[in-house]
């Protein structure tokens, strides 16, 4: 990758994920709950052992960036 | 939190006060990572120093740096109240890492006559700030302080990751016998919540996990390199310092803002957006409070050290004790009667 253009340009789209994730509260904490709940029991923290949450969440947030995109 | 316990960092003799990575320019950490796991006198540094200098430059060149001062301030200050503890006047005095002089600006000219301010980071000296004490600044590496053995009364240090390697060559050489360094930095627990988290969320991500935030030193290690580099008199005490953020992102934004990210050679050079996503999504559900901020704890370890003079205190050797405590309570008996 050249030039500062890139960086920039990837701060910026980065400094709006604060804004985006507050959109989708519901399906953060879904995914929150989800690890948070392998640490505590006797399931262990794997790949992929809440891919389903983290998916509704990532759908989420892309949604949420297309709809405020400028 | 088993997982999380067992997630906690080595807690090795490394050091430095630092945080999440989130991608900077990677210089290609090139593969000598080897942390050096012994304070040993030719250990090589664990962390990239010129990187923590262009880091320190980029911060300080930002439009508001002082924005991010908030915590450098608070320990500054603290720091400064233990010279004040000192009943002494300190003709000499250098601050080793000083950035924008923290300390400084909290001490008078009754007790520290003239300052020497160090920092490896030419532009963090620019933006100085105001102190009545008369100072002079020196851009120079931390590793390698361009003085005189026996030169300084007092050396502070606040927040410097360099100074356990410069400890016993540097610091100790240039200090005065019966002079005095007070120093502080970060200790074991500090950012644990962030660390956990991207922990966690890179094994659920990506099926594995590389540090992100640096490894801190453990205090009982703290005495031992204090004592070998050749202090006596030691006085270790810790501190926590909470700060409440909105979120996960907004911590890693601080910490670059201040210079603070991370520069270890093991250090992985990218971290994934979705890792990101993730871990802000467990940072806020397993730290969060109830209204939506997350904190973020800063542990500092303050040291004090002495170096050697003939004409010190020393401890008294064991059994020789007059009195027991138990007649503590007796105290005010005991002394009239000494009387």
């Amino acid at each position: 990758m050249s030039g500062q253009g890139v960086w920039l340009r990837a701060r910026e789209r980065l400094r709006r994920f604060p804004e985006l994730l507050a959109g989708c509260r519901d399906q953060a904490v879904a995914y929150g709950r989800c690890v948070a709940a392998t640490t505590t029991g006797h399931a262990e923290l794997q790949k992929d052992v809440c891919r389903k949450e983290f998916e509704a969440l990532k759908q989420c947030f892309m949604q949420a960036a297309k709809t405020t995109m400028k | 939190m088993s997982a999380a316990a067992l997630l906690r960092g080595p807690g090795s003799l490394l050091l430095r006060a630092s945080s999440g990575c989130w991608c900077r320019r990677f210089w290609a950490a090139s593969g000598k990572t080897a942390p050096a796991a012994s304070p040993g006198s030719g250990a090589r540094s664990p962390f990239d120093r010129q990187l923590k200098r262009k880091q320190k430059n980029w911060a300080a060149l930002q439009p508001e740096p002082a924005k991010y001062d908030y915590l450098r301030e608070e320990v500054g200050g603290r720091v400064a109240d233990r010279v004040f503890d000192i009943t002494r006047t300190f003709p000499l005095a250098l601050d080793v890492g000083c950035g924008s002089g923290y300390i400084a600006q909290y001490l008078n000219k009754e007790t520290v006559e003239k300052l020497f301010q160090v920092d490896m980071a030419e532009n963090a000296l620019k933006n100085t700030m105001e102190t009545e004490i008369p100072t002079v600044s020196v851009v120079a590496d931390e590793e390698f302080l361009p003085f005189k053995e026996d030169t300084f009364d007092l050396v502070v240090s606040s927040l410097r990751f360099v100074l356990i390697i410069s400890l016993k060559f540097n610091i100790h050489q240039v200090l005065k016998p019966d002079g005095v360094f007070i120093g502080a930095m970060f200790g074991g627990e500090t950012l644990y919540e962030l660390r956990c988290s991207l922990q966690l969320a890179e094994l659920e991500r990506e099926g594995g996990f590389s540090p992100h935030v640096s490894p801190f030193t453990d205090v009982t290690d703290l005495g031992h390199l204090l004592g070998r580099a050749g202090f006596n008199t030691l006085t270790v005490d810790t501190d926590e310092i909470q700060v409440n953020y909105p979120g996960m992102f907004e911590i890693m934004e601080d910490l670059k803002g201040m210079g603070e990210s991370n520069c270890s050679w093991n250090r992985k050079p990218i971290l994934h957006r979705e890792t990101m996503l993730a871990a802000a999504a467990i940072y806020q559900e397993m730290y969060g409070s109830n209204d939506g901020s997350v904190p973020a704890t800063f542990e500092i370890y303050y040291m004090i050290g002495w170096k050697f003079q003939e004409s010190q205190a020393r401890p008294a050797q064991r059994g020789s004790a007059t009195v027991s405590f138990g007649d503590l309570a007796k105290i005010n008996a005991l002394i009239s009667r000494k009387k």
